[in-house]
């Protein structure tokens, strides 16, 4: 069980921005991270350095929202809803090339944990496997339904692979995941969890909602999907967090974790202590929050208000500093001693 | 001959109304009661004859209110633009959001107003200014645009209802604010809320009495009220043959309802989803002389989620629009049927923390389509960032005057409530002369 020390993090510096941010991806071992925001921009970052001042970098870039940020040896490589991947010397902060990747709003960028691939998901419901370095298209990943049993758009809002590269999982916004095994992409695997979506037949005639994050555990046997609960009000993000684990192999889902009542919205990005033991979410709807889980008993051990609806965050490798982007707001949360 | 308080009382007006009444008649009692009867309306001599007459109205109701931001007024690149960029159309110059590709082909038939100030953020109040063009008094109620409509296009003596208003989510409907108004009971709508099966409330034939027992009771009616005119020329004995058979042609309404005869292409054209079948249905009743419907679509109130929300919407909307569009066009109506979309308001330019647009009456957009209107035409404009009006500021007044103009009315006319007149828009508002035809 994790030790409630190792979780007691609280905000210690805040950078304003006039403008929401997306996506972001740390350097290793430093307080450095590149974030990609509504201004259509991607800006580079020291969150330890005294007076951190976030620097735009340079070039054509998108031309909407930046919703995706993975990092390779060489460079930064980022998606857009402009439906188009940049990538970035991350060095110099200079446009290296820029290319067209799916017919609608890109949603999300990762890289496998080996630096070699990358992965794009779009609401053209079409995953994308990219080469790191040549950005030459290898796969085009199908399989996610365009269309809702209602008829309306549906989008792919995640990607992830597993920490030995060998897996990766999409997610939708009907809570459907597709797992595939990463030597052809063919599926081995897919889950439901259609806890995550709500459509309201009713009263508004709208959905909510959707599986917006999703992560494998650090052994790889289990799959933790975020996203929010059945909502009343579909005009609100009005109910709690959601997170729901699966024994992925097995098919299986293991539990389901609702947030406290006051921590409502959306699971945006999930990540996993260094040793397995505890993982943290973080997400929102007018406010923002860290909600941290113990991996063997499933349950909710802390919740913590953030300064801002949390968009995407990273744990560093000490596991003693998360660095959290998102509305008008960077955020450094530190373990206290 | 006296004619009814529908028609100006012009020889030229009752002679297309003897033209069109004989038209309906020699099709024989129970017209409506078949597809077939229905679609005759679209027939060329009798369609001519309602061109000459009457132009009719649809209203699609964006419930909730829209953003501006993603339909008809996009601003890309701005911090208020939100992701969604805009694209060309075929009026250069014109653009509108990504999300309309297909209403972004048919700008030649439509005319965008982005320069709304309605000052009314409520849902209630918003909805109360839109469809009346102005606030109640204390002691006085005014009629809604479905009522005006109805009260100087339709006609006594129509077997079809005059003002049809559908609104089937449950979500603001009771803030939605249809009325007629001191104009009265008889203006008011047929409104349907039904969303499983729609059909019009409490006409339907009783399953123990045939069709041929239903048809025999109406003509002993008429025999009788026939013997009982002789002599008594009144107004209240022709009203009352009037209702008699204004009932009789709601009973045969059901069949408006029934999409099982429109063509697959048609249906295709307009989409699976409940609105594009109610739109469809909007059509059928317009076509069999309804001068004005109503289709509300809720609920667009976006405080969470705008941009998913509206990805949902828009593209339904664009498509239905675009579908009615050329469905009038094909059957040669699209000259006498004038279709608005407008809401309660719009919705802030700041996006909140939950990536959603609050209500926003400041500075927002309505679209007019089809009959009576400068197609490709834009009237007024807003800031950078939508944030105000910068030129052509109208509020809810002008685009009620405007409607009411497009659809042939004349927005000046006066009614009497005892010795009061009452204009049917406050004085100094008028229409925008820049948008109509």
């Amino acid at each position: 069980m994790a030790d409630d020390k190792q979780t007691n993090f609280k905000a210690a510096k805040e950078i304003g921005q006039k403008c929401i941010s997306f996506s972001m991806a740390r350097v290793p071992e430093s307080g450095r991270y590149f974030f990609g925001t509504s201004d259509f921009s991607v800006y580079d970052v020291d969150h330890l350095a005294e007076k951190p001042e976030p620097k735009a970098f340079e070039g054509e870039g998108h031309q909407s929202y930046v919703m995706g940020v993975a990092l390779t040896e060489q460079h930064v490589v980022t998606g857009g809803w402009d439906r188009h991947l940049v990538w970035w010397d991350r060095e110099t902060g200079k446009q290296v090339r820029r290319q067209k990747a799916h017919a609608k709003w890109l949603r999300g960028v990762e890289v496998s944990p080996d630096g070699k691939r990358i992965i794009s998901v779009g609401d053209d419901m079409i995953a994308r496997v990219w080469d790191a370095v040549s950005g030459k298209l290898l796969h085009e990943l199908e399989g996610h339904a365009k269309r809702t049993p209602t008829h309306y758009p549906s989008m792919l809002f995640c990607a992830g692979f597993s920490p030995d590269g060998q897996l990766l999982a999409t997610g939708d916004k009907l809570g459907h995941v597709i797992i595939r095994e990463t030597k052809t992409f063919k599926p081995v695997k897919t889950l439901d969890a259609p806890g995550h979506y709500t459509w309201d037949p009713r009263a508004r005639r709208h959905s909510i909602g959707g599986l917006r994050s999703l992560r494998f555990s650090p052994d790889g046997k289990q799959l933790y999907t975020g996203g929010i609960e059945k909502i009343g009000n579909v005009d609100h993000l009005g109910a709690p967090g959601r997170l729901e684990i699966f024994d992925w192999e097995k098919g299986e889902s293991l539990k389901v974790i609702k947030n406290g009542g006051s921590y409502k919205g959306l699971v945006e990005h999930i990540e996993f202590a260094p040793d397995g033991k505890w993982a943290v979410l973080g997400g929102g709807d007018h406010g923002g929050w860290l909600v941290f889980v113990d991996t063997q008993e499933m349950k909710i051990t802390r919740e913590l208000k953030a300064p801002m609806h949390i968009h995407e965050f990273n744990l560093n490798e000490a596991a003693d500093k998360i660095y959290a982007v998102g509305h008008d707001k960077l955020v450094r949360f530190d373990l206290q001693a | 001959m006296k004619t009814s308080n529908n028609f100006c009382g012009s020889a030229e007006h009752d002679l297309s109304r003897r033209a069109f009444l004989g038209g309906v008649g020699a099709m024989g009692a129970g017209w409506l009661g078949t597809s077939a009867a229905v679609n005759t309306f679209a027939e060329t001599g009798l369609n001519k004859a309602l061109k000459n007459t009457n132009k009719r109205v649809i209203l699609l109701w964006l419930a909730g209110g829209a953003s501006q931001l993603e339909t008809w007024d996009p601003k890309p690149g701005a911090p208020t633009g939100g992701p969604f960029t805009d694209m060309g159309t075929d009026i250069p110059g014109v653009r509108i959001s990504e999300l309309m590709p297909q209403m972004a082909k048919r700008m030649k038939h439509s005319c965008l107003i982005r320069s709304l100030n309605t000052r009314d953020g409520g849902h209630g109040g918003g909805a109360q200014m839109m469809m009346r063009g102005r606030k109640d008094e204390a002691n006085l109620k005014y009629p809604d645009l479905g009522a005006v409509v109805s009260r100087e296009l339709g006609r006594m003596d129509s077997p079809v209802p005059d003002y049809v208003n559908f609104y089937t989510s449950t979500e603001g409907r009771s803030s939605s604010k249809v009325s007629p108004g001191f104009l009265g009971a008889r203006y008011a709508p047929i409104s349907l809320y039904d969303g499983e099966k729609l059909t019009l409330p409490n006409i339907k034939k009783l399953d123990q009495i045939t069709e041929g027992d239903h048809e025999a009771r109406a003509d002993l009616r008429d025999l009788l009220s026939r013997r009982f005119e002789q002599g008594r020329e009144t107004g209240s004995v022709r009203s009352h043959a009037a209702a008699y058979a204004r009932v009789h042609g709601l009973m045969s309404c059901e069949k408006l309802f029934d999409l099982s005869d429109e063509p697959q292409k048609v249906k295709d054209m307009y989409g699976p989803t409940q609105f594009a079948e109610q739109v469809m249905m909007a059509r059928r009743m317009i076509e069999a002389g309804v001068p004005f419907v109503r289709v509300s679509r809720a609920w667009w109130d976006s405080h969470g989620q705008n941009f998913e929300t509206h990805q949902e919407l828009v593209p339904e909307l664009d498509r239905v629009l675009a579908a009615l569009i050329d469905d009038l066009k094909q059957r040669g109506m699209l000259d006498d049927v004038l279709i608005v979309t407008m809401g309660e308001f719009g919705r802030t330019p700041r996006i909140n923390a939950s990536l959603g647009r609050d209500h926003f009456a400041t500075a927002w957009s309505a679209s007019l389509h089809g009959a009576g209107i400068q197609g490709g035409a834009v009237y007024g404009k807003t800031d950078d960032k939508c944030e105000k009006v910068v030129e052509n500021e109208i509020g809810a007044g002008e685009l009620f005057a405007t409607i009411l103009e497009a659809a042939g009315i004349d927005s000046s006319k006066e009614y009497h409530v005892g010795a009061r007149p009452i204009p049917l828009v406050n004085p100094g508002i008028k229409p925008i002369k820049e948008v109509l035809a």
